[in-house]
């Protein structure tokens, strides 16, 4: 309990730190332009996905989600390296570890502030979804619940990359270069879409994974997986620190 | 308001002896021409470990190409030979996604070398004229683009080797051909090279101006089967190789190069967003 | 123009929005004389001097120096000065010597201006080393060598010594001291030390809130002060007294 207030507090004082820096429009804008995705498909294909048969929500997930998914990603590269760019920019991490307060708390915070962020976009993308549906296709019984199961597995796979970047983030103070190392991660797990669900769980090739491809048993497994990465990640963070203090 | 203590300037007809502008040491100057700034903007991205951001995407992309061409054998609907299939395979990666992207991370990287120790601010107090700087500068992001496809070619008959010791099958293409598509795809990279430079110029802000770059790239694909693909720059190199493509299987792409309107187009883009970046490199330096 | 300025600006005013930062200036810099800009921080020092070299526009007001004008002479203006503006600018990922080699290549000098310069500044033994590894006196000294190179006609140094130890802000004190006679050429040096521009200056021109107040010789600053009631006992106290007397009278920010 003392934990969870403790992180909140961190992140409360994190988002101070993001005044100016340009996160909140940068998660606004690319969730917007992620969910002009299906609304500018179906404006110029949308004979192709009409007379598909299927769950309305299943064929434009199919049709979009991965330019979506795509524009997801980047966004969390980019998110995760503006939050530490404005500790190491001008050097206000030194600040921040002479503070009476643990190292991995300045991690747990910004870690908690990406998670929300990543609703922004993913509650654009669902809206946009959800607009389509009801333009384009017949009233289908069930949607909502449909949309609303999906996109929460979205959300779900999306906090592993969140953390993976972020952890790269907090490694390399220049952030071109975890911006780089961010971009090339990002093509090379593109070529991983297709095989065993352990693949299917890497950071930055999961958020492509839909809920409908998978049984209810795989999907409950990848959730796990996901959830085991981020712990995996934070383990790891706080190994760093600790290191990081003994080289430094 | 004008101070009390403010003295006429009439009293300083001083005494001191000051020499005749005749007898000044004159330095010798003549404006610096653009190839020559082209070198001095060289000099600064020594040491700026850009040279593996050119690197080791060009070789990390190869590599699971050369891996797994085993797929390659795989029979489709198109006629196409294993060797081609795994050029072209290898070389989508490379002009839908890896070549902007290298694009817009060199970009930030040029402007952070400049604003890191506000080194354009001393060059902004020398003579040298900041349209020729800014155009300098993007001649830098062709030669990187020029260097990262020579890379890719390079990486491109590593790993062809690699997989035709792996599979026992030549997959190396003759140099002629090979070097022929990735010069295509350089020169339809310039326009999006040009559009990446303005808006880096025009956003100071590196995760605005990465962020709309990248978020560029994405719909690129999407954008090549609308009519208006003509007028997305960022859709031109992979056009060039969907063409190449299309020499090869004519079932998958129309192997003409539609030159108009996309020569008029692409020019008009490129001389549009060079003369944007150009007036306005340096504005926040200038506040 | 009077002949004998080299540097003559005419109700020079710089505003941001609402905020004045340099207001209706005219100053006037004889041509090889150490002219000493003193001011409080954020008193428009730096701002004029910006405007000299062309990085930032001037709201109102022009100025010309050596008889051009900015924005026509741009080109012609720069390549008469040497500047050293705010705090040193220069690329960290290269050494002292690259650093120098860029602004000799730009400013088309001959390639022994560089061991020159370093020479002048004393940084000859770090010239290979990365500037980024420099101590903050090092890249004082480079940025002053990065002005000082070619040995322009004119200098603009805004604050030149700080950073610097003791013995260094003496050192560069007697530089800028000898440039005159040596290379004859004019010094615009800023600093907000009265103590300090007391002991390179010829003339000095002090502003507060971005207006002048004062511009004159030592002796005229001391015989004004006598004349307006203010201590003159120590020039510092006088400067101070000066300053507080505007703040007084509302001389703030227009």
């Amino acid at each position: 309990m003392m934990t969870t207030a403790n992180t909140l507090t961190l992140s409360t004082l994190e988002t101070r730190k993001l005044k100016r820096t340009g996160y909140v429009p940068a998660f606004l804008g690319g969730g917007l332009l992620a969910a002009m995705v299906p609304v500018l498909n179906m404006a110029v294909r949308r004979e192709i996905y009409v007379s598909q048969s299927g769950s309305p929500f299943h064929i434009l997930m199919d049709a979009n989600w991965q330019l979506m998914a795509q524009l997801n990603i980047f966004l969390l590269v980019c998110g995760a390296c503006i939050l530490y760019h404005t500790e190491y920019a001008d050097n206000g991490i030194q600040r921040a570890e002479t503070l009476p307060m643990k190292a991995s708390g300045l991690f747990l915070g910004k870690l908690c502030i990406l998670f929300c962020s990543c609703l922004l976009p993913l509650c654009l993308e669902t809206f946009s979804l959800l607009a389509c549906c009801t333009r384009y296709f017949p009233k289908t019984p069930g949607l909502g619940a449909v949309m609303l199961k999906g996109m929460a597995f979205e959300l779900a796979l999306l906090l592993p990359t969140a953390a993976a970047m972020l952890f790269l983030s907090s490694l390399c103070r220049n952030m071109w270069m975890c911006l780089g190392t961010g971009v090339i991660l990002v093509f090379l797990t593109s070529m991983l879409r297709s095989g065993n669900l352990v693949l299917a769980a890497v950071p930055f090739a999961a958020p492509y994974r839909m809920l409908h491809q998978f049984t209810a048993g795989q999907a409950g497994r990848l959730l796990l997986l996901s959830m085991g990465e981020v712990a995996l990640f934070c383990i790891i963070e706080w190994i760093y620190t600790k290191l990081r203090r003994c080289f430094q | 308001m004008k101070s009390n203590l403010t003295i006429p300037y009439s009293s300083q007809t001083g005494s001191m002896e000051i020499a005749s502008r005749a007898d000044c040491p004159k330095r010798q100057f003549s404006p610096l021409g653009l190839l020559s700034l082209f070198g001095v903007e060289l000099l600064k991205i020594r040491r700026s470990k850009i040279f593996w951001i050119l690197l080791i995407p060009a070789v990390m992309m190869w590599l699971p190409s050369a891996l797994n061409a085993d797929v390659n054998f795989v029979i489709d609907a198109y006629d196409i030979s294993p060797d081609y299939n795994f050029f072209i395979q290898g070389y989508m990666g490379m002009a839908w996604f890896m070549l902007p992207a290298t694009l817009v991370i060199c970009n930030v990287l040029l402007h952070q070398t400049e604003s890191a120790h506000r080194g354009l601010l001393k060059c902004l107090s020398l003579p040298v004229s900041t349209a020729k700087m800014c155009l300098a500068k993007f001649l830098v992001t062709v030669l990187l683009t020029a260097v990262q496809l020579f890379f890719s070619i390079a990486s491109y008959y590593g790993a062809a080797a690699l997989a035709s010791r792996l599979y026992k099958y030549d997959f190396l293409l003759p140099p002629a051909y090979v070097c022929r598509s990735a010069a295509l795809i350089y020169l339809a990279a310039l326009p999006m090279a040009a559009v990446f430079w303005m808006v880096s110029v025009l956003i100071r802000t590196p995760v605005f101006s990465v962020g709309l770059g990248l978020a560029s790239i994405v719909p690129s694909v999407l954008m090549l089967n609308t009519k208006f693909w003509c007028w997305y720059p960022m859709d031109y190199p992979f056009y060039m190789l969907m063409t190449e493509y299309g020499r090869i299987a004519p079932e998958v792409y129309d192997a003409n190069v539609q030159l108009f309107p996309l020569l008029p187009v692409s020019i008009g883009v490129t001389l549009l967003c060079l003369a944007i970046a150009c007036l306005r490199y340096s504005h926040e330096e200038k506040l | 123009m009077n002949s004998t300025n080299i540097i003559e600006t005419e109700n020079l005013t710089k505003s941001y929005g609402d905020f004045t930062a340099v207001s209706h200036l005219n100053l006037h810099i004889r041509k090889g004389s150490v002219y000493g800009f003193l001011g409080p921080n954020g008193a428009g020092k730096s701002t004029t001097m910006k405007m000299f070299l062309g990085l930032t526009s001037p709201t109102s007001g022009r100025f010309q120096i050596d008889g051009k004008s900015y924005p026509r002479n741009r080109t012609a203006i720069l390549k008469d000065i040497g500047s050293f503006i705010e705090a040193p600018s220069f690329y960290g990922n290269l050494t002292g010597e690259e650093n120098l080699e860029i602004i000799r290549r730009i400013l088309g000098l001959p390639k022994t201006a560089v061991a020159d310069a370093l020479e002048l500044v004393g940084l000859t033994q770090y010239k290979k080393r990365l500037t980024k590894k420099y101590s903050l006196g090092m890249k004082q000294r480079l940025g002053l060598a990065g002005a000082l190179i070619g040995h322009p006609p004119i200098l603009i140094l805004d604050e030149p010594t700080n950073g610097l130890d003791p013995v260094g802000i003496h050192e560069i004190r007697t530089l800028v001291r000898s440039l005159p006679e040596k290379y004859d050429c004019t010094v615009l040096v800023s600093s907000h030390l009265l103590p300090e521009v007391e002991l390179m200056a010829d003339d000095i021109g002090i502003l507060n809130h971005g207006r002048l107040l004062f511009e004159g010789t030592l002796a005229e600053l001391e015989s004004s002060a006598r004349s307006a009631g203010l201590p003159t006992y120590n020039l510092e106290e006088t400067f101070l007294a000066m300053i507080d007397a505007d703040n007084q009278k509302g001389g703030g920010r227009i």
